[in-house]
């Protein structure tokens, strides 16, 4: 069975915009007088773009033009078009997040780059992405230790906590090699608002490398904070990125991406990027993070592109239900079934947690309070255990003919989080999970 | 060396021999307390010991001095596989041993066991049997298990008076407690599958000292177009209670096995009955719009 599924990942960040695409080869993992079990075997990355400079129109604007331009470009030179992607992710991160209009050019290019091409935001997928691109939940599963993630770029910090190869903890610090901007004669262009009260650099003032160098102190001590290698004060609470929350965790490893981690091995001039960015790769290495083990990602500048490419789609389990479905789906708000009495004017995928084994009655039962409870339009369904099949049937047995229905199983998900369906695969539905938090 | 020093040398060694040590190492073993110690138990008399099958062997885990055992641990909870079970000198734990022991019993219990007289009147089956007449039989005549008496042939006459598109035979085989533990579950979803699909089945059948063939002789009689027969499996020391369903199409006494479609591993720990049953409607719904069943299927499929 050698299938396989033409991914795409876009990482609009602060300062660079990349894409990448890959080929995820999936495989019947069963033998062949069982129920199929597909999985994604391999994710290759076929293509890598340049790293283009975000584009920005005014300060508060994305250029969503341009960034077409860009999509466009890579597909021609990569050779993809958009009607041969199957699936991938769109992820606008970092200070890019903010912009205005942040929210209405994500979804539009993610109907621009495919049509089950998902649209994603929020810091702790980009967490978790980030994560995944660098390789550090593989790492920490081969090592068997706990590895603290930092995705340094150029406006936020995303942090992973890993222990045994499963991303536990996350959280995003305003940390970032272009929280100050400046040209070539040194004079700054630009002050990130997340400085304000912290450093009192101007934009128009003539900036030294003593005051770079201040300034990067002042932001390693906070991700020094975060894996309690320093004292807790209020500036790690003042440097938090909006909407996260992490209290100082303690690692056995600390592991880097991001383009300012490609700063802590070597060199660069201060002044090489007219930002922090050098300054602050070299004060990372001075600092305590790196006192004791750390490892630089298999990928850093490129973590998140990759984890957006290669680790946004899933798959479901393989005995699936549906009817009257028109895939994809995108953008369903996941709710937990039984728990919130909320009435939901669009539809929502119920998940359902828990279930335990399985047997014919309490899978009836379960599919009459379906029933009873989702009146009208389509009823998705979501569970963790291998029932999906079962229990998509029984709903349909019960609700009206022509219902769209939808259920999938052995997907965990995430609180807050929204679910994309895409064309089936074999028996199987590439799933994406992922949260859509902008701060604007 | 001359002759003379060789002489020498092996008269040395032979008064050597003769010294009394001993020739193998370890034969001056010697028992530090001549009579076994007797220990003081945890239990009363009339208790229970506890009863080691209840343990789950993905998380027993006996190995000591393990490079990294957390790491071990972990790889154990991906296999039922009797991994990390230490020693004791050359041989088993005390516990490894009667684990073993235990599963082994159970898996002839549940071969030797019979699936109770009432379970087909509880579950509306038409209980028949086929021309064994003992658990011993069966065992020893397969052909017998794959053929009725023309009274039981009679009972499924009756019992199934249209020809059926599918005809489900729910059978014994190897592990009653298979039957017990899956088939109602598995049967009550497939019966929902196919009745979504619009497909027509006749009554079930129960059949007591049944091979996987005889559905094919079921085929004979009733004129199905399909037979999907839910057997238990031959236990294994996993687990006692895994059935499979064997789906031929245009079964007939003789058919080739390469004919047939298996769903395999039906059990709590595998696929979960309800699940497998409602996958079983779906298989079935393609193999009768491709009129083909076994390898067949395979290759129309792909």
């Amino acid at each position: 069975m050698g299938e396989s599924l033409l991914s795409v990942g876009l990482d609009v960040g602060t300062t660079s915009t990349q894409m990448i695409l890959s080929k995820l080869n999936i495989e019947n993992k069963a033998g062949a007088f069982s129920v199929p079990e597909m999985e994604i075997s391999e994710r290759e990355i076929v293509y890598k773009s340049e790293v283009h400079f975000t584009p920005l129109r005014g300060a508060d604007l994305v250029d969503a033009e341009k960034l077409r331009t860009i999509i466009a470009d890579e597909y021609k030179k990569a050779g993809a078009e958009r009607t041969s992607v199957d699936t991938g992710a769109i992820i606008i991160t970092g200070e890019t997040s903010r912009k205005e209009n942040a929210d209405a050019v994500l979804h539009e290019l993610s109907d621009f780059a495919g049509d089950f091409v998902v649209a994603t935001a929020g810091p702790d997928l980009e967490s978790v992405l980030a994560a995944k691109g660098a390789g550090a939940d593989k790492f920490s599963e081969k090592t068997g230790k706990t590895v603290l993630h930092m995705d340094i770029g150029g406006g936020t910090s995303n942090l992973a906590l890993i222990k045994d190869g499963r991303i536990v903890k996350t959280g995003c610090l305003n940390v970032g090699g272009r929280l100050v901007k400046f040209d070539e004669a040194g004079k700054v262009t630009y002050v990130s608002p997340v400085l304000r009260g912290l450093c009192d650099v101007c934009v128009g003032d003539h900036i030294t490398e003593r005051t770079v160098e201040d300034i990067s102190k002042l932001l390693v001590s906070a991700l020094e904070m975060v894996c309690a290698k320093r004292g807790e004060t209020e500036l790690l609470r003042k440097l938090a990125t909006e909407g996260t929350d992490m209290a100082p965790v303690q690692a056995d490893v600390i592991s880097f991406s991001g383009g300012v981690a490609d700063c802590i091995d070597r060199d660069v001039p201060w002044r090489q990027y007219g930002d922090i960015g050098p300054v602050l790769g070299r004060e990372i290495r001075k600092s305590l993070l790196c006192s004791e083990e750390y490892v630089l990602g298999e990928e850093t500048i490129r973590a998140t592109v990759i984890g957006a490419g290669c680790h946004s789609a899933q798959l479901s389990g393989s005995t699936v239900f549906y009817q009257n479905i028109t895939f994809p789906l995108k953008n369903i708000p996941v709710v937990k079934f039984g728990e919130s009495a909320k009435l939901h004017e669009d539809a929502v995928f119920w998940s359902i947690e828990d279930f335990g084994l399985p047997d014919y009655s309490r899978v009836a039962a379960l599919a009459d309070e379906i029933v009873n409870r989702v009146k009208s339009g389509p009823v998705y369904i979501c569970v963790e255990r291998d029932m999906a099949k079962a229990l998509g049937q029984a709903v349909a047995m019960k609700a009206a003919k022509d219902r769209p229905i939808l259920c999938v199983d052995r997907i965990k998900l995430l609180p807050e989080s929204y679910m994309d369906v895409g064309e089936p695969v074999g028996p199987a539905l590439p799933v994406v999970i992922k949260t859509l938090v902008l701060s604007n | 060396m001359n002759k003379q020093e060789l002489t020498s040398l092996v008269a040395e060694i032979l008064s050597q021999m003769n010294t009394g040590e001993p020739a193998v190492k370890g034969s001056d073993y010697k028992p530090a307390s001549p009579e076994p110690v007797r220990k003081g138990t945890d239990y009363a008399d009339g208790d229970f010991v506890p009863d080691v099958t209840e343990l789950d062997l993905r998380k027993l885990y006996l190995t000591e001095g393990a490079e990294n055992e957390e790491k071990f641990r972990k790889m154990k909870m991906k296999t039922p596989a009797r991994l990390g079970s230490g020693r004791a000198g050359a041989r088993y734990k005390t516990l490894t041993m009667l684990r073993f022991r235990a599963d082994h019993a159970a898996a002839q219990d549940s071969v030797f066991s019979q699936v109770s007289e009432d379970f087909a009147k509880e579950n509306g089956l038409v209980a028949v049997q086929t021309e064994c007449q003992s658990k011993d039989e069966y065992l020893t005549r397969p052909d017998k298990g794959r053929r009725f008496d023309s009274e039981n042939e009679k009972m499924i006459r009756d019992a199934i008076i249209e020809k059926p598109t599918v005809q489900i035979v729910i059978g014994d085989g190897l592990s009653s407690a298979a039957i017990t533990a899956n088939a109602m579950d598995c049967l009550a979803a497939l019966k929902d599958g196919l009745k979504l699909r619009g497909i027509q089945t006749g009554k079930e059948l129960f059949v007591r000292y049944c091979r996987v063939g005889a559905g094919d002789a079921v085929g004979d009689i009733t004129g199905c177009e399909l037979v999907c027969v839910l057997v238990g499996e031959r236990p294994g020391l996993v687990t006692d209670k895994s059935m499979s369903a064997y789906i031929t199409y245009k079964p007939y006494t003789g058919v080739s096995e390469s004919a047939r479609t298996v769903v395999s591993n039906i059990h709590a720990q595998g696929t979960p009955a309800v699940e497998a049953g409602a996958y079983i409607a779906e298989l079935i719904e393609t193999i009768l719009r491709k009129k083909v069943s076994g390898v067949g299927l395979h290759a129309e499929v792909k």
